[in-house]
């Protein structure tokens, strides 16, 4: 039995993704990814904390294949350790902020009425706030670390993804098959949970993938600002933030990280072409 | 490969604005200075962070020291090689026990509003930094001031406390600025807005966090200074901004350099680099009552786990020199030249499992954010220690969080200090017993009495013993880590004449600075 | 627009800031160190730390400084900061300004070039051009803006000596000069956002000429060149005003970081500073500015897509 999610065929979605280049392309460097996460430390030739005095500013050469830090650090091998701080965090972040958005959303269009605009309501007023600063004041507040800058991240996505998921569930919930389950007598929760959230999961999908990317940037720019991740840590971001004021010394040191940020973070993007594609195919846009 | 930097003394002074790239600066002679200076023209400097608070009083960052002291004077200044100048007093006695003091001031002070800078407005300046409710930074600098009285308009006599020989000195504190008194009487509030001195400069502008410009003072009470029409103190918060600034022109003279910047700023055409071996350090504190610390072979085992030399290179960029656990070196007069430590990390190991650390020990060390440095020794001690058993994680936070939490308080963290005006004012403000910001609790009553009988004699000879008895006991029993000493750096146009990079890093002198034919008209 | 319309919107804009900045107050309550501690820096004593808490007015419950500020704003007054005395209102209003500068000729440069992008690469889709715009899109959305404003500033600032590095000069100072020095902070900030907006248009302008109203627009015998702006145009920009709306929030506070390179004393480095400097008036106030801001660009854009799809009903 193919497997399904609401109308959709699984195997077919598949197809369709790695039939376009996006959708390969995306796929491809999420495969990295999720190498770089699960095995990076695995693959790392030196320790990414070994300072070494002698090997301060070394440029790209055999034996450090990415050059070396102000520390004498591998370049490479801090990469390699801090991916998985970088992308799981970043994809952690995300994920978190699609279930609580994709539930309030969802709750929201559900209820309808008076709950659903003053929630709605306040969730644009959180949205007034530019999420930059909202995670500044979440961090000053409880401390500069990579977990509390994923916690502001996240509370400053949520708003934007309860109200995709809120107008997807407003069109889900005129569907047959919820009436169907309100005359039936199912409870709220029910209804919500079990009909509705499965059928609005594609275009949620869609959207968090590219919010992972946006969450790379951001999570970087934290780390830049010193709100995120913190000295020694080999996270991305804060490897170009510590780098740029060496860049006439040692450019490779910003232009490595950057790279890696730029790769995975265009990477999300195009997966997250491709998945709206392959999931909405030319001449069924509804 | 580094070789271990000796400073001496002399080397010191003779080099006190080592150039690189174009002309040589005259420096030595004022007079020299003075006539051949040229007057008129706009200087630009760029500050790294902003210049919040107008007050002098209450001043407490480099870019707030240098705009007090554009529009304000002490009694006494900092010359080059940290003597007491004549500032608003001409010429001071004192009796035979160091204890009363008598200022004689010139005759011709006139406060910006024209009215008379008098013993009065000294007294009264002094008094609001002594006490506390004022909260200056002052208050604990500028020696154990017992009493100030205004002998008549042109004499003031204070009394100190204790036998204190270097009263002239502290007085040149930044802080201690003379300001009317009738301010201080009234609405003191209004020195936040507004500037009533008696300085070489006039405020023009205000602007915290952008610009501020002070323009010439045409009632200073010496005519022949300052040179410049208007200074123009521009804040750049971003390192490689301010440094593409000074290098296109846009900026004069860059108040500080950060190390990793200063070999590309001495090398672009048109700017020359300002370096001055300093005593800025950088100190891990251990508290001396608290475990782990407070046995005395713990700390003696991490101070040997360090390589100083390299630290130098990893910390400074080369731009220092090595320290030796003691808060002096030769940038200080009564520094007394003991071995530089060596690593050993057999004998730290040792060390650490005598006092019962036997395999390693797990400790939490504090690197507030600002300056940076003080992440990057932590990280580097942190990898130093590693092979003697010390598995230590370093916590950046916020410098506000850190004061308010861990400061004074705490088991191990990272300080930085400007250098001091003399080693009893380094000492005292933060090793001995009493001291006000007591960062280790080491509370050693032999190095206490030492310091004390060393602030209480003029004779040289006298104190240099002493001095050196309290840095071989800083040395021996280690309260702070003080691996590294950092030299100061900046940068400037080459057309700028007449400006020398101070070692105490908080003095300027800019009313002697000049512009020279070459520099760009401003309007 | 009928009254009652205007009514809601208004009562909404009130609701809005309202729980912004008891949001924003009840996160400042739980910052660690407060502005007495960064004011008196080392410096502090017991006594000293008193006296200033009891002159900011710290020492009062958190309810009643709330009320205060509340009061006050109601009047038009939004304090004082507590960093250097000087009225919030005033120098948050400068500040802001010179975000909505930046802000403004971004968003212009934005326009002018992300929607000629995006319709190049919508018209001739599959081609080599539309490859070409797409893959200098991912790349332009890739980049955090630290990274974009370090390279500008190398490559203009040092290498090239063309433009200045950074610094603000107020045009009423110097207009010329004032521009010259708007460029590299502009540019920075658009190229994310040019991205953004010319993959938008071009899939918006994708789906519009395929509709049948566009076909039959074709066989009617419309020249192609004016189907797309009468018609196409129109109903692709409609989106685009909202993505433009939603940026302006981004605009104004996430330029943070522009502002901190490019040292633009504008209202989210204003904020940065406030924030790290526990100056609780400052804050309060400059959220509030901001907000206000927000809303007020979200009504225009509203009224601005109403009028749009009004003409295009009646077209």
């Amino acid at each position: 039995m193919p497997i399904s999610i609401g109308e959709f065929n699984m195997r077919d979605i598949f197809y369709r993704l790695l039939a376009s280049p996006q959708g390969l392309l995306g796929s491809l460097i999420l495969l990295l990814a999720v190498v770089l996460v699960v095995a990076g430390p695995a693959l790392a030739p030196f320790d990414p904390e070994a300072i070494s005095i002698l090997a301060r500013y070394k440029a790209p050469s055999l034996l450090h294949w990415l050059g070396t830090d102000q520390l004498g650090r591998d370049i490479l091998s801090r990469l390699l350790i801090g991916a998985r701080a970088t992308i799981s965090l970043s994809v952690l972040a995300t994920v978190l902020a699609m279930l609580l958005g994709a539930l309030l959303g969802t709750a929201s269009g559900y209820l309808g009425g008076r709950i659903d605009e003053a929630l709605m309501r306040t969730l644009d007023a959180v949205m007034s706030i530019p999420s930059l600063l909202f995670a500044l004041l979440i961090v000053s507040t409880l401390g500069k670390s990579d977990f509390n800058a994923v916690l502001a991240i996240t509370i400053a996505f949520v708003p934007g993804m309860a109200r995709i998921a809120r107008s997807v569930a407003l069109a889900a919930r005129r569907q047959d098959y919820v009436n169907a389950a309100i005359a039936r007598g199912e409870s709220a929760a029910y209804i919500v949970v079990r009909e509705m959230l499965p059928n609005i999961v594609a275009p949620i999908i869609v959207e968090a993938t590219i919010r992972v990317a946006f969450a790379i940037m951001l999570f970087a720019t934290l780390s830049f600002l010193g709100l995120g991740a913190q000295p020694p840590q080999p996270e991305w971001g804060l490897m170009v933030a510590e780098a740029r004021r060496y860049f006439f010394q040692a450019p490779w040191m910003m232009l490595m990280p950057g790279l890696a940020i730029a790769i995975i973070a265009i990477g999300f993007n195009l997966l997250g072409d491709g998945l709206r594609d392959a999931l909405n195919p030319k001449g069924q846009r509804s | 490969m580094n070789t271990v930097f000796r400073l001496n003394r002399r080397r010191f002074l003779t080099t006190s604005a080592i150039v690189t790239g174009a002309a040589m600066l005259p420096f030595s002679n004022t007079l020299w200075a003075a006539t051949a200076a040229r007057k008129g023209g706009t200087l630009r400097i760029s500050v790294d962070q902003a210049v919040g608070m107008l007050n002098p009083l209450l001043a407490r960052v480099n870019p707030e020291y240098l705009l007090s002291e554009l529009l304000y004077n002490g009694l006494t200044r900092l010359s080059q090689d940290m003597q007491a100048e004549p500032d608003l007093a001409q010429s001071w006695t004192h009796n035979e026990a160091l204890t009363e003091w008598t200022f004689t001031l010139r005759d011709n002070l006139r406060f910006h509003d024209a009215s008379a800078c008098t013993a009065k407005d000294v007294a009264a300046s002094l008094q609001a930094i002594l006490d506390p409710k004022t909260a200056s930074p002052g208050l604990r600098n500028i020696g154990p001031i017992q009493s100030v009285e205004a002998l008549d308009d042109l004499h003031v006599k204070l009394t100190t406390s204790a036998p204190y020989a270097d009263l002239p000195v502290s007085l040149a504190y930044p802080d201690a600025k003379i300001v009317p008194a009738a301010i201080l009487q009234g609405d003191i509030a209004r020195l936040s807005r507004e500037a009533v001195g008696t300085g070489p400069f006039k405020l023009v502008s205000f602007e915290p966090e952008r610009l501020v410009v002070v323009a010439r003072n045409e009632h200073f009470h010496d005519p022949q200074r300052p040179h410049l029409d208007r200074v123009e103190i521009r804040v750049y918060p971003d390192p490689t901004a301010e440094s593409s600034a000074l290098m296109s022109g846009d900026i004069d003279l860059m108040l500080s350099a950060q190390a990793t910047e200063f070999s590309r700023l001495s090398e672009a055409s048109g700017v020359t680099g300002l370096r001055v071996p300093s005593g800025q350090f950088l100190n891990i504190n251990m508290a001396c009552d608290q475990k782990p610390f407070n046995d005395v072979r713990v700390r003696q085992a991490l101070s040997l786990c360090v390589d100083r030399a390299a630290l130098v290179d990893f910390v400074a960029e080369g731009f220092g020199t090595p320290g030796n656990d003691t808060p002096l070196n030769a940038a200080y007069r009564y520094h007394s030249d003991i071995a530089l430590r060596q690593a050993n990390i057999e004998q730290a190991k040792k060390l650490l499992a005598d006092a019962g650390y036997p395999n390693g020990l797990d400790i939490k060390l504090v690197a507030p954010d600002k300056p940076s440095t003080r992440t990057q020794l932590g990280i580097a001690v942190r990898e130093m220690a590693k092979p003697a058993g010390f598995n230590i994680s370093v916590e950046t936070m916020a410098n506000s969080t850190y004061l308010d939490q861990v400061w004074k308080k705490g088991n191990f963290y990272v300080g930085f200090y400007n250098m001091q005006p003399s080693a009893d004012a380094v000492f005292s403000l933060l090793y001995t017993s009493n001291a006000a910001w007591n960062e280790t609790r080491w509370n050693n009553a032999e190095f206490d009495t030492a310091v004390a009988a060393a602030r209480g004699t003029d004779d040289p000879v006298k104190r240099a013993a002493l001095y050196a008895t309290a840095q071989q006991l800083m040395h021996e029993q280690v309260p702070s880590l003080i691996p590294t000493f950092f030299d100061v750096l900046a940068a400037q146009r080459t057309y700028v004449q007449g400006y020398q990079l101070h070692p105490r890093g908080a003095v300027f002198r800019l009313d002697q600075a000049w512009l020279d034919d070459s520099a760009p008209k401003r309007g | 627009m009928t009254a009652a319309y205007l009514t809601k919107r208004l009562l909404l804009v009130v609701y809005t800031l309202l729980i912004v900045s008891l949001l924003v107050f009840a996160i400042t309550q739980l910052l660690p160190a407060d502005a007495a501690v960064t004011l008196l820096g080392q410096s502090a004593t017991p006594e000293a730390l008193a006296a200033l808490r009891a002159r900011l007015g710290l020492d009062q419950p958190a309810w009643l400084q709330f009320g205060h500020w509340l009061m006050a704003v109601l009047h038009g007054d939004l304090g004082t900061s507590m960093r250097n005395g000087l009225p919030v209102l005033g120098s948050l209003v400068d500040a802001l300004g010179r975000s909505l500068l930046l802000a403004g000729c971004s968003l212009l440069l934005m326009l002018l070039v992300a929607i000629p992008l995006g319709i190049v690469a919508a018209v001739r889709r599959g081609r080599p051009v539309d490859l070409i715009i797409a893959m200098l899109s991912y790349i332009g959305v890739s980049l955090p803006e630290f990274v974009t404003a370090t390279l500008l500033i190398l490559l203009f600032a040092d290498v090239w000596q063309l433009l200045p590095a950074t610094g603000y000069v107020p045009l009423s100072e110097n207009f010329v000069e004032g521009l010259r020095h708007l460029i590299l902070p502009t540019l920075t900030v658009s190229m994310i956002m040019v991205a953004h907006v010319s993959r938008m248009v071009r899939s918006e302008m994708i789906d519009v000429l395929e509709t049948d109203y566009i076909r039959a627009a074709r066989l009617k015998g419309l020249s192609r060149r004016r189907v797309l702006l009468r018609h196409a145009l129109r109903n692709g920009l409609l989106p685009t005003i909202t993505i433009v709306a939603l940026d302006v929030g981004y605009l104004l506070g996430g330029i943070v970081v522009v502002e901190e390179i490019f040292n633009i004393p504008g209202i989210g480095r204003e904020l940065l500073v406030a924030v790290a400097a526990r100056d609780l008036p400052a804050i309060q106030g400059g959220v509030l500015i901001l907000a206000a801001t927000y809303c007020v660009v979200n009504f225009v854009a509203d009224l601005a897509y109403a009028y749009l799809d009004r003409r295009i009903q009646y077209a």
